[in-house]
């Protein structure tokens, strides 16, 4: 097995430098960029809070404090910092389709496939040699990577766990890792049925791309929303009830947190009826201005029977459904887990299909 | 193993029973019978497109019949693919070779995949052609990468060889040296092999039987001695006596309408058929005549002329 592996990285040498460059490169930014960060030692609190708009206000911060926090803001949002973040959100997407496409298009495209395939008596036990050791290069590789962004995570919100929060999930820690499997074996499964690298690297990119868009989407309103719970109000909250309009800023948004879905409430119940209806049946009363004909003036106002001054009201608001940051390693097995399936589907589609393809 | 796996000490190392393949509406083959006797070395001949490369890709089952079967050593590959792969070495048509694999490393990586893999005997087989074993396969010539790819199937110790068209890509000088190779490792391990080519005279030493693949149908399959003693060739229309026409097409040089003859067994085993009856000289057919004549025969015409 040690041998099949070692030739199999030989063979596709390209791939495997690549691999290891990327991921290294990835890693090196993360580090570097969460250095920079580090660096400037920004206390605690230290503006935070007003940047992000929610917990206790930090009311007349110290020259020093808000020079340390233009310099963090200066580079946590530079042109660096932006790259390091795009390249480890493709990252995962980048390694599995550079090394899943042409694992076996390549030898159908070079002739190669009859050479092996007439000497394993089992193309699936073939394939699975092959798949096994481009996971054994790239597992250990992207989750260096992926533990780099996590400690970048970590610097680029000081005072939040990235162990316990999901800001930037899905590209940081053994996220990037899974996602990397689930585009390793999607790919190679595309390359199996296709036989030609270049359309199943094209092919894979969108797939990937799709996935990826829809993935939150799609969780949000299938297994997550049962983990979920009602955002709790937050005392902290400056507009609420100051003038009573609306309930929008009532509950705060804590960067740690999953935004799961919304429910709109009403007098304390779920609501599920039409915003537009209920404002029209319950807008507020305009003051009729009546004007003398003579002089042009105002005379009088009169109030019509309405349903009353709309400060008076309290009408429908949504209320966040969330996961707390505290959930963030069972959030990260299921997440993990419903791509570790999807992974070993793929897998399994291409080893059946390499079974019954032809080898050119 | 299933109930369908053969006894492997039949005599045929090879059989095909109306086998037949389609591609589309393409016949490749056309309800094939095919016998090849343990221990022979078999001429697999034939035009481009006549179903030579599907016969041996059935064989391996790289493609799945659509009638009948084969049998490679008594094992029908497309039910049993992996008992069946174990009993065959194959040969590509175009040098199949890891460029980015060294010459030893197509050894391992062979060894890895083939339980019973012969790494010392390939190895020995590429050193006797100095054929450095720490060479990139890309930087092989073509003669050496095939002669690679020959030492890769031989090193299965497989009792059946399955070379298609091994020999289309090389010069003389190549094609020579892999046919001697060939022809010791089947000898000293008495294996079987069929070889399948387009160049008729490329095989015409190597072999000892011939089968004429045309149109997806054998068109002969005999011993190669018996091929040449039962047929003459002569330019005109009248028969050798007992004789009957098999197809006439281009002589060399382009002059003459040549006819190819195919003897009475009478007249072949009595060398009686020495002129025609008309009194026009016979001449004795080579190869490549008797092959041209059953291929003009296939086509229907007269305009064929094989290298």
């Amino acid at each position: 097995m040690l041998t099949r592996t070692w030739l199999t990285l030989k063979q596709h040498r390209f791939e495997t430098i690549a691999v290891v460059v990327l991921c290294l490169i990835a890693a090196a930014a993360s580090l570097g960029e969460a250095y920079r960060l580090n660096s400037i030692q920004l206390p605690a609190g230290c503006a935070i809070g007003q940047r992000y708009m929610f917990g206790p206000d930090v009311s007349a911060p110290s020259t020093a404090c808000q020079l340390a926090a233009d310099r963090f803001y200066a580079v946590s949002n530079g042109t660096g910092m932006g790259l390091v973040r795009v390249l480890l959100g493709l990252l995962p997407f980048i390694v599995g389709i550079l090394f899943g496409a042409p694992l076996v298009a390549k030898e159908i495209e070079q002739g190669t496939a009859p050479l092996s395939w007439a000497l394993v008596g089992s193309r699936r036990r073939w394939l699975f040699g092959k798949m096994l050791a481009a996971a054994l290069l790239i597992v250990p590789l992207l989750l260096v990577a992926g533990l780099a962004a996590d400690v970048l995570q970590g610097a680029s919100s000081p005072g939040l766990d990235p162990h316990a929060s999901f800001e930037n999930f899905g590209s940081r820690g053994v996220m990037v890792v899974f996602w990397g499997l689930a585009a390793l074996f999607g790919t190679v499964a595309l390359g199996t049925w296709l036989g030609r690298t270049l359309p199943a690297v094209i092919l894979a990119l969108v797939v990937c791309f799709l996935a990826r868009g829809f993935w939150d989407v799609g969780l949000n309103r299938t297994v997550l929303p049962p983990l979920a719970v009602m955002q709790s109000e937050t005392p902290h909250d400056t507009q609420n009830g100051q003038n009573g309009q609306m309930m929008y800023g009532q509950y705060a948004w804590s960067p740690s947190d999953l935004n799961v879905y919304y429910r709109t409430y009403l007098d304390g119940k779920p609501w599920d009826g039409d915003w537009n209806t209920w404002w029209n049946e319950h807008q507020p009363v305009q003051p009729t201005v009546k004007i003398d004909p003579t002089s042009g003036l105002p005379v009088g106002v009169a109030v019509d029977n309405g349903p009353g001054p709309i400060n008076q009201i309290q009408g429908p608001y949504s209320v966040p459904f969330v996961i707390h940051g505290d959930r963030y390693w069972p959030i990260v097995a299921l997440e993990s887990g419903i791509l570790l399936l999807g992974s070993l589907l793929c897998g399994a589609v291409a080893l059946v299909w390499v079974d019954r393809r032809r080898p050119y | 193993m299933g109930a369908d796996v053969g006894d492997s000490n039949g005599a045929a190392a090879l059989a095909a029973h109306g086998l037949s393949k389609r591609f589309r509406k393409k016949v490749a083959l056309d309800a094939v019978d095919l016998t090849i006797p343990v221990g022979s070395v078999t001429a697999l001949v034939g035009p481009n497109g006549a179903g030579k490369t599907t016969l041996i890709r059935v064989c391996m089952a790289f493609e799945r019949p659509n009638a009948g079967n084969v049998e490679v050593d008594g094992v029908d590959p497309w039910k049993h693919r992996g008992e069946a792969l174990r009993r065959v070495g194959y040969v590509p048509q175009k040098p199949a070779v890891y460029g980015g694999l060294s010459v030893e490393d197509h050894l391992a990586m062979a060894r890895s995949l083939h339980p019973g893999f012969d790494r010392d005997y390939a190895r020995r087989r590429l050193e006797q052609l100095a054929i450095p074993l720490d060479q990139r396969a890309d930087t092989l010539s073509g003669g050496q990468a095939a002669q690679l790819g020959l030492a890769v199937a031989l090193g299965t110790r497989a009792k059946v060889l399955l070379l298609d068209e091994p020999l289309a890509n090389l010069d003389p000088l190549a094609r020579r040296e892999f046919i001697q190779v060939l022809l010791d490792a089947v000898r000293s391990e008495g294996s079987t092999a069929l070889l399948s080519s387009h160049i008729v005279t490329d095989v015409e030493d190597a072999c000892d039987r011939l089968v004429i693949l045309g149109g997806g149908k054998i068109r002969l399959d005999c011993p190669l001695e018996e091929a040449q003693r039962t047929h003459r060739l002569t330019d005109a229309d009248a028969p050798p006596a007992g004789a009957t026409a098999v197809g006439s097409f281009l002589g060399r040089g382009g002059q003459k309408i040549m006819t190819l003859w195919r003897l009475a067994p009478e007249g072949a085993a009595d060398g009686a058929a020495e002129g025609p009856a008309g009194g026009a000289a016979a001449e004795a057919a080579s190869l490549e005549d008797v092959v041209l004549g059953y291929l003009a025969a296939g086509r229907g015409n007269a305009g064929l002329q094989l290298n």
